[in-house]
């Protein structure tokens, strides 16, 4: 599962929009060295940024 | 006298040479200070991705241009895809990069925006393209300016494609690449 999908799963709510360059507020990024997806950016304006626990 | 060597105060020597030609001709130094650009201190590089790599759904990616079609001052690593000027100046950074249309699982229209990343953080979006039934891509430029010592740049890439596995980038020279040049000392 990608980082992209557990956080759905967190947040159901949530839609790609939400991950979308300039009008989302959340921002993943990858910077292609072996250690996968992170989040980058959280802005979001209610929901609160997951912790390492719940992306676990 | 073919050359005029000028020597260093404590080392070093600069010769200005005439070429082995007939003919006379003429250089004339611009009446301003500055520090004149010789192919030895200009750096150039171009590279591209070489290897198929997937482009993950929804994520800012760097790319990886990992083969190097040349670079003048071995200031490009393909190991981290980075470009690191040794030269303080400003450089002209081109890339152009597209994504695969098909076998991605992509549904709806397509987009594809790609970034300048200087020091890690993204300094300028190049160009999004948006809507695409197919094949997006974009060709960008900037003209940025780098220390010479500590600054560099990469490119990162974003796409709504291929949900949820993501899509191809178009691999090989034909259809990526990232290269810079200075044109001009700082």
């Amino acid at each position: 599962m990608t980082l992209l999908e557990k956080i759905k799963n967190i947040y159901p709510s949530l839609t790609d929009e939400d991950f979308f360059p300039i009008i989302g507020t959340i921002k993943l990024e990858n910077a292609n060295d072996g250690k996968g997806d992170y989040i980058a950016v959280w802005n979001h304006p209610t929901l609160a940024k997951p912790t390492d626990e719940e992306l676990a | 006298m073919s050359s005029i060597v000028i020597s260093g105060d404590t080392s070093g020597a600069i010769t200005l040479a005439a070429p082995a030609v007939s003919g006379t001709n003429t250089a004339t130094l611009p009446a301003a200070t500055g520090t004149v650009m010789v192919s030895g201190n200009m750096p150039a590089f171009n590279a591209y991705v070489g290897t198929s790599y997937n482009l993950a759904y929804n994520v800012t990616t760097k790319v990886p241009f990992d083969t190097k079609v040349f670079d003048t001052n071995t200031n490009f690593s393909t190991t981290n895809n980075r470009f690191t000027p040794t030269v303080a100046g400003y450089y002209l950074i081109n890339t152009f990069l597209g994504i695969s249309g098909s076998g991605g699982g992509q549904t709806g229209s397509l987009g594809l925006v790609l970034n300048l990343y200087k020091n890690g953080t993204n300094f300028s979006q190049l160009g999004n393209v948006i809507g695409v039934s197919s094949f997006p891509g974009l060709n960008c430029s900037i003209l940025v300016y780098a220390n010479g010592t500590t600054d560099y740049f990469e490119i990162w890439a974003y796409s709504n494609a291929g949900n949820p596995s993501g899509v191809p980038i178009q691999n090989g020279q034909t259809y990526s690449s990232f290269s810079a040049t200075l044109v001009r000392s700082a």
